[in-house]
């Protein structure tokens, strides 16, 4: 009678309370504190986990800033409202903040670059870029294949005429764009830089007018314009220091190639633009 | 709801197997044979409809932050008897379904259905909700054994269908052949219910097709990149 | 019979030959589920194999001291149980004093609970008559066995990604065909372990 029937129960109940009481005392004595700041913090973020901020995700973001190893500054999405937000969570002075954005440092639409081969293979700027570096005759330039297009959350960059364009006003300086660019095309600027420079080519001048028509052949005209001592050309290739630059402008006026660009400009022209694109299709 | 509605959306509408793709490993592993298909989608529905009835009863009395525990053990216990009274009646299916009869125990399709259902409405209908799962399950799981037997070995049930003539494919009977069978089975579902307007469940889409998916959220586990059984 | 060359056969027949996965149809679910990314079929691979080693050294011992032979009916209950609480157990242990592991294993353990393979592989060992040590070869086997199908098939599921399918057969369809195939391509490694160690498992 014990055997068959009480035994088995008192089994089955007995292997349920070990596990019952070593979970209970378990879950006593190693819980792990979680900080009430970090839910916090967490709430003042943008959400979007771009990954901008150089950490896996927002969720990582917030603990790395609690923990005192991360700075309030480095969400480029948020800026200096979010930074400002953390800082009264955690009882901190913060700065302002530079917004940035998102630069594509190439100028080259499909017609303009010279393309030595038909890439037929899987879309995507990587996998075109495995095969010699591209269907480009130019190493340095966009592809136009738009992996910096999945890879933004805001939907700020798209692919025109296959050239990648950023568009400034929904740009939030995240870098993700950037990461993924195998020509590393992509810079990040501050928002408030007018005048970039749109290529990367560094080869020779000569070499270059073969590969682009619209690429920088280190001329040296800007340079030489530039009262501010701003543009330099190193390496064949015109670089700003933005904190020279003054956006005058003047060097975009004597650039042969038309390679210097001036942004403010273009985000007038912007909505005209748009507007083309939009009749061509 | 209705009684009716609620007997015949496992039937068709949420068939376990073929729709939510559910219950996976058993519907692979013993469908080499009509009837192992069949003998394993009534022991799973016997089960199925005592621990709804089981859960649905105490529904207001199990704790909900300990449920899932409790759901396991009311089903183990019921996997035990059904397996006792193979054992002792049919022993050739019990030998045939093998360590496949115990794994009814983490069948989703049990543990889905207490944690959607069962655990939210009356016995009468939690029961009827069982019958009817448990209905689709051996469908479909009859449906792939006879396929895979019809074409696998040319019989039926035993009964030779195909002249021995004519070779079998053999490869039905084994492992690829499952997984093969198995999914035109479900691409043909899939066009089915295009045919009538639906959109089929995406399983591989992540959580959102799982029957845990609730309890996963629930737990913080469950993501759109998919990240669970 | 030499211990050494017996494990290795074992090994090389749980992994290969009777691969859980694709020739035992035991996890299925996660190996469909889980295997769309890479790293998290290695995160979920390298947690099965954890839970598994430690599920059998502890369901092993229970089994042989505690039910058998007169309560040997109650295995699947006591087993269930046991793992369940576990399982819990080592994600607060994790969560606790390894941080680090805990991240990147943790959302994968709760749900290895209800993971046909683990289970199945306890009741296995089990039912084949293993002794302890032979469990853990075995149970060990089984989880590298899974994590090689998971990471082969995270490869294959990304190439299907890439490929134009007819309509009915997108998501789970096409999967489970190209899940038949390396199956299929599994089968070629019947007899080896028999092959190259003589033995017969």
């Amino acid at each position: 009678m014990f055997e068959a029937y009480i035994l088995p129960v008192l089994i089955v109940v007995g292997v349920g309370l070990a596990a019952g009481v070593m979970l209970m005392l378990a879950a006593k004595f190693m819980a792990v504190e979680v900080d009430e700041r970090v839910e916090k913090v967490r709430a003042c973020l943008p959400g979007a986990n771009c990954g901008g901020c150089g950490y896996a995700g927002c969720d990582d973001y917030a603990a790395h800033i609690v923990s005192g190893e991360a700075p309030l500054t480095a969400c480029p999405p948020g800026g200096t409202a979010v930074a400002q937000a953390i800082g009264a969570v955690l009882g901190q002075e913060v700065g302002e903040m530079v917004p940035m954005v998102a630069v594509v440092n190439c100028s080259a639409t499909k017609d303009q670059a010279v393309h030595p081969m038909d890439y037929i293979g899987r879309k995507g700027c990587l996998a075109a870029s495995l095969l010699y570096n591209g269907d480009m005759a130019c190493q340095f330039g966009c592809l136009g294949y738009g992996d910096c297009v999945d890879a933004c959350k805001y939907d700020a960059i798209h692919v025109v005429d296959g050239l990648a364009r950023v568009d400034k006003d929904l740009c939030t300086g995240c870098g993700a764009c950037s990461v993924v660019c195998p020509h590393n095309v992509i810079s990040i600027n501050p928002h408030a830089a007018h005048v970039v420079v749109a290529c990367s080519n560094t080869d020779k001048g000569a070499q270059t007018r073969k590969k682009c028509s619209t690429g920088c052949i280190g001329c040296k005209k800007c340079e030489k314009q530039c009262e501010y001592d701003a543009i330099k050309v190193i390496n064949n290739l015109a670089v700003i220091d933005f904190d020279k630059c003054t956006s005058c402008g003047k060097c975009v006026d004597v650039c042969p190639q038309h390679v210097i660009e001036n942004c403010f400009k273009g985000a007038v022209a912007g909505p005209a633009e748009d507007e083309a694109v939009a009749a061509e299709a | 709801m209705k009684s009716k509605d609620i007997l015949f959306n496992g039937i068709l509408k949420e068939n376990p197997t073929l729709v939510l793709i559910l219950g996976t490993c058993p519907t692979l592993a013993v469908t080499t044979q009509a009837s192992n298909g069949l003998g394993m989608g009534l022991a799973t529905m016997a089960v199925l409809i005592c621990s709804n009835i089981a859960i649905s009863l105490l529904r207001n009395i199990i704790p909900d932050k300990v449920r899932i525990p409790c759901y396991i053990v009311f089903i183990s216990g019921f996997v035990i008897i059904v397996g006792l009274v193979m054992e002792a009646f049919v022993p050739s299916l019990y030998d045939a379904l093998g360590l496949y009869l115990d794994l009814i125990v983490v069948n989703c399709i049990i543990l889905g259905r207490a944690e959607m259902f069962a655990s939210k409405n009356t016995v009468f209908h939690s029961m009827l909700d069982g019958i009817g799962m448990g209905i689709g399950f051996t469908l479909a799981l009859l449906m792939m054994g006879s396929i895979r037997e019809i074409l696998g070995s040319g019989t039926w049930f035993g009964l030779t269908i195909i002249p021995s003539s004519i070779s079998p494919i053999a490869i039905m009977m084994l492992a690829p052949g499952g997984f093969f069978v198995y999914g035109c089975l479900i691409a043909l579902v899939n066009t089915i219910i295009r045919k009538r307007g639906g959109t089929p469940v995406d399983k591989s889409n992540g959580c959102m097709g799982c029957a845990s998916f609730d309890a996963c959220r629930a737990a913080g586990t469950a993501s759109e990149k998919g990240g669970c059984c | 019979m030499n211990n050494t060359v017996f494990f290795l056969a074992l090994l090389m027949e749980t992994i290969l030959v009777s691969n859980v996965v694709l020739a035992q149809f035991l996890g299925i679910c996660p190996f469909l589920g889980v295997s769309r990314k890479l790293d998290s079929a290695i995160g979920m691979g390298v947690a099965v194999i954890f839970v598994l080693l430690l599920a059998t050294a502890v369901t092993w011992p229970i089994y042989t001291y505690l039910l058998y032979p007169k309560f040997a009916y109650l295995q699947t209950l006591v087993f269930i149980l046991v793992i369940a609480a576990l399982v819990q157990l080592v994600e607060i242990f994790l969560a606790r004093f390894v941080p680090a592991l805990y991240k990147s294993l943790g959302i994968y353990l709760p749900l290895i609970t209800t993971n046909c393979a683990v289970l199945g592989v306890t009741i296995n060992c089990i039912d084949f008559e293993y002794n302890f040590v032979t469990s853990l070869v075995y149970a060990f086997g089984i989880g590298v066995g899974f994590l090689l199908a998971m990471v082969l098939f995270a490869g294959v599921r990304s190439r299907i990604d890439e490929s134009g399918i007819p309509q009915s057969f997108r998501g789970m369809p096409i999967t489970l065909i190209a899940a038949s195939i390396v199956s299929m391509a599994f089968m070629g490694f019947s007899g080896i372990a028999t092959g190259i160690f003589g033995i017969s498992i």
